[in-house]
């Protein structure tokens, strides 16, 4: 579904991505783990299509598609999803003309008619409740005012409410307590299917406790170190990142 | 050395042979003594100019010279035929009881009979109390086309909102109107008013609206100002509110038309236990000058003003926003919040906005705040990975920053029609030069 070949990606004089590759199959669950500034978020934030970032080689195709051709909301609209470690708050825009907005773009896209207005609101109400939202929320401005759980939540209830093909979250378990930990992570194994493809980008084992990885990468410096099955987490857990950056720079 | 620059004058007053004609002519009608005394204060102080802090940013000239055309011929000026069609579709549009200023002048059949048990309407005359204290007032009161009172009785609460509808066709000659309207709510009462200013025809056309009203004890006042003129229209437009005891101002005016625009909203606070809220959203294109002055005095406490106003500035556009708030010495318990937010769509476009606080006494609560800036890209972004297109995603962005200040707007009935002229100002801002 997703293939990432020798990725190399700048942000002003600054090398961010050296060479990583990565490939993730329909069905799969993958964590990316590793520490502060090894370029976690970046590889995100390029494949959803942030202009702040500078390709500067390798490739990313989804689905055989060269995403480089496609501009942020057709990648949305093929399927990808970015759940932010930051959620922007937007005044004036309300939460419920966002969700409906983005899920008429997708379908239009896909050739489909508009959601229905009751269905829309049916929908909205279930998925918030698995999610242990108000219902209010629906009609504040997105974000607006929300504490850091809430702002998590809601991406998860927009990722719920869209179904992507592909979808990326990146630390959405940061700054979380435990019981929203357990309603994210909840919202994310609902989603699990043979057809769908996860990214979780963590700091922490702790989410990989509640949603079962197929895969665990540890970035460091740019690119891959190493990858291996849901135990790498723990041996992270146990030995933090040292040993990897010594393996990496060997 | 030796030479001296030359400052030149701009020419600042209308010639004042040819305005004592035209006075002398509409003193046949009633109020001949106050026109003649308020013109002889305008010949003294002339025009304000833009060394006057102000006017700083707003230069009257074309307003001058328009003004000048029109008297050169007023003599024989006929009144142009009126645009009934843009008159009726404004009615339609808004259930009020309506009070029609054609070219400046009172249109009785257009107009509603709005007098009852409750509303007293009659025309302003020589013993009527109305202001002429500063040049643009004075003027307005030496050329007035026509001006009425309006009086709310005590205790009495007016539902369906009084619309004063300002509408000028100027097609082949340059017209000047100089409409006043003198409105007060005895104490108790409450009223909701709507001023609409419209126009039409291809000629230049200057109109300067001066409203002042006054509310008794405990009185309540709602309202709306909407500014949809034509783009060859210049206006100036002042409104003083003077609040007694307990009473209580809401206020939003939009301004969305027009090519020069200035607005001075004036609250006096003469009393304690005030409320005063006002607000409003100006939107610039091309080389449209809008110019919003608001002024309150806190001359008693405890009392509350707040105001926010919004602007959205694309194009050549020019905006002004100038804030003033006085608590006069005594005044303690004042509470004034003023905010000013800016959306600049252009690098040609231009905002001066400036507030101000003075404060003479010693308890008072007072803040103030004032942004300018772009569309906020990491918002751009967030909505582009939800699937809208990027000049979508501007247009949200956009109109959630006008909603904000539009859902202030005391008269809930007239949201929706603020909201779809909203709309259709925004697709003028996406088809033209907003770059």
């Amino acid at each position: 579904m997703l293939d990432i070949t020798n990725l190399e990606v700048r942000t002003g004089d600054t090398d961010i991505l050296r060479g990583l590759s990565l490939s993730v199959k329909a069905g799969e669950v993958h964590a990316i783990m590793g520490p502060n500034g090894s370029g976690k978020s970046t590889l995100a934030q390029v494949i959803a299509g942030h202009d702040a970032y500078e390709v500067t080689g390798g490739s990313i195709t989804f689905n055989g598609n060269d995403l480089f051709d496609l501009e942020p909301e057709e990648r949305a609209r093929e399927g990808i999803f970015l759940g932010f470690q930051y959620p922007v708050e937007i005044p004036g825009v309300n939460n419920a003309y966002l969700l409906k907005a983005a899920m008429n773009a997708r379908r239009k896209h896909q050739g489909l008619p508009e959601i229905d207005a009751f269905e829309f609101l049916k929908l909205a109400r279930e998925k918030m409740a698995t999610l242990g939202m108000d219902p209010k929320f629906l009609n504040r401005g997105v974000n607006e005012g929300f504490s850091g759980g809430e702002k998590k939540r809601n991406e998860i209830l927009q990722m719920a409410m869209l179904e992507p093909r592909l979808a990326i979250l990146d630390e959405t378990d940061s700054g979380l307590d435990i019981d929203a930990m357990k309603a994210v992570a909840g919202g994310i194994n609902a989603l699990r299917s043979p057809d769908r493809a996860i990214i979780l980008i963590t700091h922490y084992q702790r989410l990989l406790e509640y949603v079962e990885p197929d895969f665990v990468h540890v970035l460091s410096e740019g690119r891959i170190a190493h990858s291996g099955d849901k135990s790498l987490a723990l041996k992270l857990e146990e030995q933090g990142y040292e040993w990897v950056r010594e393996a990496a720079s060997a | 050395m030796g030479s001296r620059s030359s400052q030149r004058m701009s020419v600042i007053s209308l010639q004042p042979d040819a305005l004592s004609r035209v006075v002398a002519s509409l003193s046949g009608e009633t109020p001949s003594e106050l026109r003649q005394r308020a013109m002889q204060q305008f010949i003294k102080r002339g025009f304000p100019t833009t060394r006057d802090e102000n006017w700083k940013y707003s230069d009257l000239s074309n307003i001058i010279d328009i003004s000048e055309r029109w008297l050169a011929q007023a003599d024989d000026a006929p009144l142009e035929a009126l645009d009934e069609t843009q008159i009726r579709e404004i009615q339609a549009s808004i259930d009020a009881t309506w009070l029609v200023f054609a070219n400046g002048h009172l249109h009785e059949e257009l107009s509603s009979a709005l007098t009852t048990a409750a509303i007293s309407v009659t025309t302003i005359d020589d013993a009527t109390d109305i202001s002429i204290d500063e040049p643009l007032a004075d003027l307005n009161a030496a050329l007035m086309t026509d001006g009425i009172v309006i009086r709310i009785g005590e205790n009495k609460r007016i539902e369906k909102p009084v619309g004063l509808l300002f509408v000028d066709r100027a097609a082949s000659r340059p017209l000047t109107s100089h409409a006043r309207v003198v409105v007060s709510l005895d104490s108790g009462s409450s009223a909701r008013f709507i001023e609409y200013h419209a126009s039409s025809g291809d000629a230049n056309h200057y109109s300067n609206v001066v409203i002042d009203v006054t509310l008794g004890n405990g009185a309540e006042l709602d309202y709306v100002r909407i500014q949809n003129r034509s783009r060859n229209h210049s206006q100036t437009q002042r409104l003083s509110v003077r609040l007694g005891k307990d009473s209580s101002i809401r206020h939003f005016g939009i301004d969305l038309g027009g090519v020069f625009t200035r607005n001075d909203l004036n609250i006096d606070i003469v009393a304690a236990g005030v409320s005063a809220e006002f607000n409003g959203l100006y939107i610039g294109s091309d080389k449209q000058h809008i110019d919003n002055h608001t002024r309150v005095d806190h001359r008693v406490g405890p009392a509350t003003s707040v105001q926010e106003y919004r602007g959205i500035i694309s194009g050549r556009s020019r905006c002004v926003w100038n804030g003033k708030a006085i608590v006069h010495k005594g005044a303690d318990g004042s509470d004034a919040t003023q905010a000013n937010h800016n959306l600049l769509l252009s690098k040609h476009s231009e905002i001066n906005a400036k507030p101000e606080l003075e404060i003479y006494a010693d308890e008072v609560k007072c803040a103030h705040g004032t942004t300018v800036g772009q569309l906020n890209d990491n918002a751009l972004f967030y909505l582009q990975t939800r699937g809208l297109d990027r000049q979508e995603a501007k247009r949200v962005l956009t109109r959630a920053f006008a909603t904000t200040v539009v859902e202030k707007s005391p008269i809930v009935e007239l949201r929706q029609l603020i909201a779809s002229q909203l709309e259709a100002r925004l697709d003028e801002l996406d088809d033209g030069d907003s770059a």
